[in-house]
Formats: C-alpha cells, sequence, structure tokens
C-alpha cells in the first residue's frame, strides 16, 4: 500500500505524468474523431477537358458534377493543360470527352472516353477513379440502348441485353464504407497504447536515473513483485479511464458501430491496457537503461502503426515481417475491435486474441526477476 | 564603416563556433546519434520490407452456389481467376459460410441465387451476391475493382450470346463508347509506391525533431546541475548566431541522409521515381532548415534528456494526418487545414510527391516552395526569441 501510495505521490508531481497519462490520449483521441468525422472524403477536385462541347458531352459533364464522388473544380483545353494541373496539385484526376465525341457516338465510330486519376494520394485517387468509372459505363451504356431501341428492341428488352449481370455487393458492418469507423478505434486505441508502452518504460527508469529504486525496493518489504505492481497499478487506473473515455467518445457520443456485445470490447480493452503496459515491463527487464529502454519502446511502438495491419494486411507481407505484426499487443486488440464491435460475432472466435494479450503480461512476469539488480543498484548511464 | 565589417566577421565566427561546438556535441552522443543516423538510414528501409509486396492477391471467398448449374460454376470459376479472389470452398448455405467468415477463413462469400441461369436464359436480368468483410478497406477496394471487371466481361459475353439469338448481330454492338482507365504517378497501384514517398519525408522531420529535442534536454539537464549554465555551449554566442549555427550543423548532418532518402530509396525498392534529382533537393532543403528552427524553438520543453520521447513521438501520427498523405486535406476544416500548414513535413509531402511520383518541376511546386521558406523565416524568429529568453534568464 506504501508504494502504491508513493507512486501517486510521484505522479502528481510532475506534469510530464498527466501529459503522458491523460492529456495527450484524449487530445489524439478527439484529433482522429474530430479529423475523420466527414467519414468519407466526397467531392473530389477533378478536372475536365471537354473537347467536343456539343449538348451531349455538357451533359456527361453535368452528370458527373453531380455525383457524390466527383467536384470539377478546374476545366482544362488539352491534356498537357490538365496534365500540368496534376502536378500543380490542383486535381486529383481529370475526364477527356474527345473531338466529335456527339457525332461518332451517334454514328455507332466507336469513340473513346478516357480519363485520367492520380493514384500518388490514395483515397481520393481511388475515390474519383470510381466516379469516373461508373459515369463513363453508364453514358456508353446509355447510348448502345438508344441504338438497339433505335432497332427496334424494346426498351426493356435492350436494358437487359446491356446488363445481363447485376451484381449486389454488400460491405458488412459498415455499409457507409467509412473511414472513421476503420480507422478511428485502431488508431485511437493504438495512440493509448504507444503512450502506455513510453509512459511505463519512462516511470520505471525514472527511479533508476534518480536512483530511487532502493527506496522503493524496501518500501515493498524487498518484495519485486510489489516493488513493479505497486508503481504500475496506478497507471493502469488512469489509463484504462482514459481508454473508457475514449471508448465512450467513440462508441456512444459518435455511434461508431457497435454490433456485439460491449462487455467484450471493455474486457479486451482492459487487457489491451494491461498488455501495453507489460510490454514496458518486458523492455526494461531486457534493457534497464532509461535512454535505450526509450528509444526501443517509442522505436517499435511507432511501427505498430504499420506493421499491425491497420491498413495492408498482415498476410500480404512478407512472411518474415508478418509475423512481427503478432508480437504487438495492438493488433490483438484491433482484431477483437473488428470481430466484437464491427462484425459482432461471438467471443468463442475471438478466443485467440483475448489469450494473445494474456500471454504479454505472463511473459512480464516470466523476466520480471531480471528487474531485481537495478532495483538494489541502480546505475545510470547517460 | 570598418566597425561594420568586424562586426560581421565576429558574428560568423561566433556561428562558427556553435556549429563546431553542436558537431562535437552530437557525435559525443549516442542517443542523438541514433535519431540523427539510425532512423533515417534503417527506417525507410524497415517500411518499404513492410509494405514492398505493394499488393494483395487472390484473398480467400467462400462460394454459396444455389444454383449449380453449368452458368454458375463457370461464373465461379471465372471469379477464381481474377485477382482479388481465390475461391477457398463451397459452402452448403450461408450460414455455412458466415460460420468460416466468423472462424476467418474467408474474407468474402459470392451468394449465386436458385434462378441465375433460369433468369439468363429467359433475357432478363440476373443477379449475384457478393458479401465482404470490411475489417480492411484495402480489401473491399481490391474485392471492388476485380468484381466490377468480373461482371463486365461477363456482361459482355452473355450479350454477345444473347444479342445473336435475338437475331442482331452482334457486331453492331461492339462498336459501342469505349471508357479507357489511366492511372498517373503510381500507375500499379501498389501500397508502398503511394506511402513511402511520404512517409520518408516525414521520417527526416520526425528523426531532427527527436535528436534536437534530446540534445536541448541533455542541455537542460547540465544547466540545472550547474545552476543555470550550460558548461559545454558556446557562451559569448549572441541569439542569432547560436540559432544558425546549430541550424547549419544539423542540415549539414542531413544533407547525405536526405540524398540516401530521397534518391536511393525509390530507386533500391523500384518506387515510382520521376522527378529531376535537382528538383527534388533544391525543393526539400527549405524543409530541413525550417525543421531545425522548428526543433531549436522548442527547446523549452525539453526538461529532460527522456522529454524528448513524450514530446515528440506521438507527434508523428498526427503529422502523418495532418499531411494529407491518408486522408486528404480538401476534406479537413480550416483549423486542420492551418495547424497543417504550419508543418514543414506536410509540404515536403506534398512537394516530393508530385516531384518524385507525379513528375513535376520545382516550379509547378510553387506553393509548397513559398510555404516552407515561410515557416523557414517564421521559425527562425521564434528559435530567435526563445534563444534570447534562455540567454537573459542565464
Amino acid at each position: 500500500m506504501s508504494v502504491i501510495k508513493r507512486e501517486i505521490k510521484i505522479l502528481s508531481s510532475r506534469p510530464a505524468y498527466l501529459m503522458g497519462l491523460v492529456v495527450i490520449p484524449v487530445a489524439l483521441a478527439l484529433f482522429f474523431i474530430t479529423i475523420l468525422s466527414p467519414g468519407l472524403p466526397l467531392k473530389v477536385p477533378a478536372g475536365i477537358v471537354d473537347m467536343d462541347n456539343t449538348p451531349m458531352s455538357r451533359e456527361i459533364s453535368r452528370n458527373l458534377s453531380a455525383t457524390e464522388l466527383v467536384d470539377f473544380t478546374r476545366s482544362y483545353n488539352s491534356f498537357n493543360e490538365a496534365m500540368a494541373g496534376v502536378q500543380r496539385g490542383e486535381v486529383m484526376g481529370f475526364f477527356i470527352i474527345p473531338d466529335h465525341f456527339e457525332r461518332d457516338a451517334v454514328s455507332g465510330r466507336g469513340p473513346a472516353l478516357s480519363f485520367y486519376s492520380n493514384l500518388t494520394f490514395y483515397v481520393p485517387g481511388s475515390l474519383v477513379f470510381k466516379g469516373f468509372k461508373t459515369m463513363s459505363v453508364t453514358t456508353s451504356g446509355k447510348i448502345v440502348r438508344t441504338d438497339l431501341v433505335g432497332k427496334g428492341i424494346s426498351a426493356d428488352l435492350a436494358g437487359v441485353a446491356l446488363k445481363p449481370l447485376a451484381l449486389d455487393i454488400h460491405p458488412l458492418g459498415n455499409p457507409w464504407i467509412s473511414y472513421a469507423y476503420y480507422l478511428g478505434p485502431s488508431f485511437i486505441i493504438g495512440c493509448i497504447g504507444l503512450m502506455a508502452v513510453i509512459m511505463t518504460i519512462f516511470s520505471l527508469t525514472q527511479e533508476i536515473k534518480r536512483g530511487t529504486s532502493p527506496q522503493r525496493y524496501a518500501a515493498a518489504g524487498r518484495r519485486l513483485g510489489v516493488a513493479i505492481l505497486g508503481k504500475l497499478l496506478p497507471q493502469t487506473v488512469i489509463l484504462f479511464v482514459v481508454a473508457l473515455f475514449c471508448h465512450s467518445l467513440m462508441f456512444h457520443w459518435n455511434h461508431y458501430p457497435m454490433n456485439g456485445n460491449e462487455g467484450n470490447m471493455i474486457l479486451g480493452l482492459f487487457l489491451f491496457v494491461v498488455a501495453s503496459q507489460s510490454f514496458g515491463v518486458i523492455i526494461v527487464s531486457v534493457i534497464p537503461n532509461p535512454r535505450l529502454a526509450l528509444s526501443v519502446g517509442s522505436l517499435v511502438s511507432i511501427l505498430t502503426f504499420s506493421i499491425a495491419a491497420f491498413s495492408f494486411p498482415v498476410e500480404a507481407m512478407y512472411g518474415a515481417i508478418g509475423i512481427f505484426s503478432y508480437i504487438l499487443p495492438v493488433r490483438y486488440f484491433f482484431l477483437i475491435y473488428l470481430d466484437q464491435a464491427l462484425n459482432g460475432i461471438p467471443l468463442y472466435f475471438s478466443r485467440f486474441w483475448y489469450v494473445g494479450l494474456l500471454c504479454f503480461p505472463v511473459v512480464a512476469v516470466l523476466l520480471s526477476p531480471l528487474n531485481r539488480r537495478w532495483m538494489r543498484h541502480p546505475v545510470y548511464v547517460p | 564603416m570598418k566597425a561594420v565589417f568586424s562586426d560581421i566577421h565576429e558574428w560568423l565566427l561566433e556561428a562558427a563556433r556553435v556549429m563546431r561546438r553542436q558537431f562535437s556535441l552530437v557525435f559525443s552522443d549516442m542517443g542523438v546519434m541514433l535519431f540523427f543516423f539510425f532512423l533515417p538510414v534503417a527506417y525507410p528501409v524497415v517500411y518499404s520490407l513492410i509494405y514492398n509486396t505493394e499488393v494483395t492477391r487472390d484473398m480467400p471467398v467462400a462460394v454459396v452456389d444455389n444454383c449449380r448449374t453449368a452458368l454458375s460454376r463457370e461464373f465461379v470459376r471465372h471469379a477464381d481467376a481474377t485477382e482479388a479472389i481465390k475461391i477457398c470452398g463451397y459452402a452448403a448455405d450461408l450460414n455455412e459460410a458466415r460460420r468460416w467468415m466468423n472462424e476467418h477463413r474467408c474474407y468474402g462469400v459470392l451468394e449465386i441465387p436458385a434462378d441465375y441461369s433460369a433468369r439468363l436464359g429467359r433475357g432478363e436480368q440476373a443477379m449475384a451476391r457478393f458479401y465482404c468483410d470490411m475489417g480492411l478497406l484495402y480489401r473491399y477496394r481490391t474485392f471492388l475493382s476485380s468484381l466490377t471487371e468480373l461482371q463486365m466481361a461477363t456482361c459482355t459475353e452473355l450479350r454477345q450470346t444473347g444479342l445473336n439469338l435475338l437475331g442482331v448481330s452482334s457486331s453492331a454492338m461492339g462498336e459501342s463508347v469505349e471508357t479507357q482507365a489511366f492511372f498517373l504517378g503510381d500507375t500499379q497501384q501498389g501500397f508502398a509506391s503511394f506511402i513511402i514517398p511520404g512517409i520518408v519525408v516525414l521520417i527526416l522531420q520526425q528523426s531532427m525533431l527527436l535528436g534536437i529535442a534530446m540534445l536541448d534536454g541533455a542541455s537542460n539537464e547540465r544547466r540545472r546541475r550547474n545552476r543555470g549554465y550550460d558548461p559545454v555551449a558556446v557562451r559569448d554566442a549572441s541569439p542569432s548566431a547560436s540559432c544558425i549555427g546549430k541550424a547549419l550543423c544539423y542540415v549539414a548532418i542531413y544533407l547525405p541522409l536526405t540524398l540516401f532518402i530521397l534518391h536511393y530509396i525509390p530507386e533500391l525498392f523500384a518506387y515510382p521515381h520521376q522527378g529531376d534529382a535537382a528538383d527534388y533537393l533544391l525543393f526539400i532543403f527549405p524543409m530541413l532548415l525550417a525543421t531545425a528552427f522548428l526543433g531549436i524553438s522548442l527547446q523549452g520543453l525539453m526538461r529532460e534528456r527522456e522529454s524528448a520521447f513524450i514530446v515528440v513521438v506521438f507527434t508523428s501520427v498526427v503529422f502523418l494526418f495532418l499531411s494529407g498523405l491518408t486522408w486528404p486535406r480538401y476534406a479537413m476544416n480550416d483549423f486542420y487545414l492551418m495547424l497543417g500548414n504550419l508543418v514543414p513535413a506536410t509540404w515536403g509531402i506534398e512537394g516530393f510527391i508530385r516531384i518524385n511520383t507525379n513528375g513535376g518541376s520545382l516550379a509547378d511546386q510553387a506553393t509548397p516552395y513559398h510555404w516552407l521558406w515561410g515557416l523557414t523565416a517564421l521559425f527562425f524568429v521564434t528559435a530567435y526569441l526563445t534563444t534570447r529568453r534562455r540567454s537573459v534568464t542565464d
């Protein structure tokens, strides 16, 4: 108990702890929620090159502008001009209607509509591609349909003849295709994990740096487990409360999809906080040096955002790289979020992810005897 | 007149002394060396290795075929042949397929209704359903583009046979309006080719900020130990000479690393690399300067060496989003736009990507380039002010 009291005194003595444990995680959560609030970045700025200037070509550009995906902010006179516009960053793509388009289309000479999407920015590039593609296919279909009706085929039959097979695509759990629901929870909770790792290492190694660890060891009655647990328990409570706050910020105030049992998510959240702290303890056990341990901790934690595969799938990575995804707590939390909140499937199917999170404290306990030396005789190497 | 020249001479000497002292501080500190050298060299390689496979192919999909005819089997065969889909098995019904999905054995379910071939035979529109796991939007996107292509190819084929049956020559249909799609920059739609050119610029900024923050933290620790006086600092340097000397030291260290990151990384991993080296190297120079001054301006915040981690590390994620690389800037509100404008890497990423990947010239990047020089001026002023305040409190 006296160990915990001592820790609370330390935590309230320096603003760094308040910053790292509360202010930064909450600020990051607010940042991600507000920046991603549009869900999808619709109305991508795009350019049109209309070389035909007929009623038909103007109708195409009007229809394109009316879709939610594309917004024609510029109009160019030639391919070269439009390309320069892309290089200057004015537009994310452009649509070309060639010379004599109406004449050739009506007379069946097979003109071509072409469109260019700038994929150097992936999300808007893909969206502008989707908008252009839909419109060019519909336009082409409309012309053929008119043509077929002119040849004496009934309008219904012509429609079927054009599109004999329809595809009905169901995006499960996220029918809005919202980026917020997809990136938000993984990044927000990932940031809490990042700060948990950094703050655990920071607070443990501060005792080495200031040479206060023998005092702590004595206060814990020379019991190592009590010394470390007492040190980290107050932080666990703070971090878990912060995590719960961020959780309610997402799933209650902002109505992120919660299709499963919320208790399972909260259990996952708690295990994740403990696992992240354990990850910090593991690093300190192996490298009991303030600066080196913090360097390793932050370098690894920053990589988690890529290697935990929030955007690029693990199974597509090189095998030797992909396995590193599973030594990080946030990977398991991400999978729990997908199963329990987004897809809402029974707990049974996520059992391994929970076990994965439980492995971290176990490993930390197994490695903790390594900490005895610096607890007794702290040596600070700057 | 002579006095002016000797003042300038004096100032230059001061700046040079600060620069030399800063060099020796950097090279005698393992922690700073780690950030200044190891990070910019290793991270681009690590990120490249993570994303180097570029695309995801052959994702497992379950089939629920309620029709079981030659036509439906042909459709499934064609689906299996697309880039995205690999049929992992036939499920008896949707419930079984759903169980497979829950067990993470597949990421999608293709359902063909019982009347699939009957409707096609009657000349009506048939329908197939696809249920997609939305865990990763990247998977969804890949599925979607493959399915669209599959649908269009199947439609063309069915149309030809259908029209032939109706007695209309299919060549009359072949001459419809063509559509041609082209991708610019990242022509193969690869993930690494899109994200690495942006990330490496951010790595330049963040590693430099971390290193500078650590140097400042160390200097503040020395100050506290020596009653507000840093024994290794150049004592009589004026604030402006001190800022410029330090910044020159950092930029000089970063010049070879910049060449490695911006030129050799895209070459080594065969990323898009269109622009002229002179263009992007000239372009990135003010970003290095602005970042150095920004780092110096933050010196009051670091109470000790380890504070650098708490203050700087998490900003990488924020700056990544503010830069517009993952979330486009046009969709941000004015506050985030303004905040992003103040980060050198935002402009660095935008300009570098357009030069490197889209093949723009330096002249095309006038806006980011002017912003970078503007930020250099702004952060020089803030760096000057914080340095002066500290030399007054000494």
